[in-house]
């Protein structure tokens, strides 16, 4: 035996050159699932800690690329979610304006707005409907929440609206609950009031219609909601105050009511009627 | 001890570095070898024995984390140690050409001998040995030779004397 361990101390490279070749092609010999077997156990036991440290490492190296990807992941899904809540939010104004739709008694062509007054209290809108959609001018426009303006120049694939809350569009209007019927005014073209006479019976809450009496608005279209009366002001009028229903900075998809002026079957009439000059 | 616990951690960087930042400094596929570059720094120093243990190791680990066929890289890294220990600072003064010879025979021998195994395992043919040390060898051992140039600097100009114990 000492012979042996005196064998190998003196010729330690050439033994240790032999048992490593020796052990290598005996792994490289054997079979395919002996082979797998020696791996898996190698792997978990002598080479165990080498393996944890290195994947380790690895994973921390991925950590930048990986964050770098999730970033533009995290990008890509705001921006899907942003163009899904826009969809959603317009299916359900949509979905309101069908309800809107199929309710009334009038026919409506949907038209979506387009442009907007570019003032700081816009008064008009431009929308996606003309003469090729049948628009005539003076047809009202009404959304959801009731009456939103009138047509008051058509081309051939838009239109020109002025707004219910223009100063200059003096509406009909009437107390939903008691009829009294009056015209809807602006002082600062803000504040909108209902100038009525003293003795009307009008209270804060009332719901503010169309009267049908100008002409162009059909009667019975919502246009808002009292707010306060004002009746000291004055001894033989006083105003009431209203919101209106429709919110015109949030207008997107409105209807113009195929409906023509109420004088437009006079028009001609009207028009050939020659003023006497003095 | 000392020695050696430095020499595996030396071991465990480069094979932390093969794993991480060598894939991204590959030009064109090929990529330097870190692992055998160490074995071939620690042979020359240590010796025929050390170069074959841990050659064989490092082989091993090579198998196992490879898909490879197993034993055929522990068999080529030992020779390859063995080889390179045969040339030990205690045994001769290598200078740099010599050094930068002796590097790409090892790449060439370690290279060799795990085609050979399985060239000889499947039965191909040896004509494809040389195309392959040709293509795939020849680039390695020359982009590894480049990257040595840091290791040699630093082993005989900055620290001469910290790793020959």
């Amino acid at each position: 035996m000492r012979w042996l361990i005196e064998f190998i101390v003196r010729y330690r490279n050439f033994c240790s050159l032999l048992l490593t070749t020796v052990l290598s092609v005996l792994m490289i010999i054997a079979p395919r699932a002996d082979q797998e077997n020696t791996a898996r156990y190698l792997t978990m036991t002598v080479f165990y800690p080498v393996y944890v440290t290195i994947s380790q490492v690895s994973s921390f190296t991925g950590v930048y690329a990986e964050n770098k990807r999730l970033r533009q992941e995290l990008a890509e899904a705001n921006t899907q979610l942003q163009f899904i809540r826009d969809l959603s939010s317009e299916n359900m104004r949509l979905r309101g304006l069908l309800g809107f739709a199929e309710n009334t008694l009038y026919k409506l062509t949907p038209v979506r707005v387009v442009a907007r007054d570019p003032s700081h209290q816009y008064r008009s809108v431009v929308v996606s409907g003309g003469s090729v959609q049948g628009v005539t001018t003076f047809m009202p426009l009404v959304g959801e929440h009731g009456a939103v303006g009138k047509v008051t120049q058509v081309m051939g694939n838009m239109s020109m609206v002025q707004l219910m809350r223009d100063p200059s569009n003096r509406t009909s209007v009437m107390v939903l609950r008691s009829r009294s019927a009056g015209i809807l005014q602006t002082e600062n073209g803000r504040d909108f009031f209902v100038r009525l006479r003293s003795h009307e019976d009008v209270l804060a809450g009332d719901t503010i219609i169309t009267s049908g009496l100008g002409g162009i608005y059909p009667r019975g279209l919502k246009v808002g909601y009292v707010t306060k009366i004002d009746d000291k002001s004055n001894l033989l009028f006083k105003r009431a105050y209203m919101d209106f229903a429709v919110n015109f900075d949030r207008l997107e998809e409105v209807f113009v009511m195929r409906l023509p002026p109420q004088w437009a079957a006079q028009k001609a009439e009207i028009d050939s009627i020659k003023f006497e000059k003095k | 001890m000392n020695s050696a616990l430095r020499w595996a951690g030396w071991f465990l960087v480069c094979a932390i570095l093969q794993s991480t930042l060598v894939p991204h400094i590959a030009i064109m596929t090929v990529k330097p070898d870190l692992p055998l570059l160490a074995l071939f720094f620690l042979a020359t120093k240590a010796g025929v024995m050390p170069g074959v243990l841990v050659g064989f190791f490092l082989g091993l680990g090579h198998d196992l984390f490879s898909p490879g066929l197993l034993g055929s890289n522990s068999l080529a890294m030992g020779l390859t140690g063995a080889l390179c220990g045969l040339f030990n600072e205690r045994v001769m003064r290598l200078d740099p050409i010599m050094r930068a010879v002796l590097m790409l025979a090892a790449f060439f021998v370690n290279d060799t001998v795990v085609m050979l195994v399985h060239l000889l395992k499947v039965d191909g043919a040896v004509s494809t040995l040389f195309m392959e040390l040709l293509v795939v060898t020849l680039p390695r051992s020359v982009y590894t030779l480049a990257c040595s140039a840091i290791p040699f600097i630093w082993i005989t100009v900055i620290k001469p004397q910290r790793l020959v114990d």
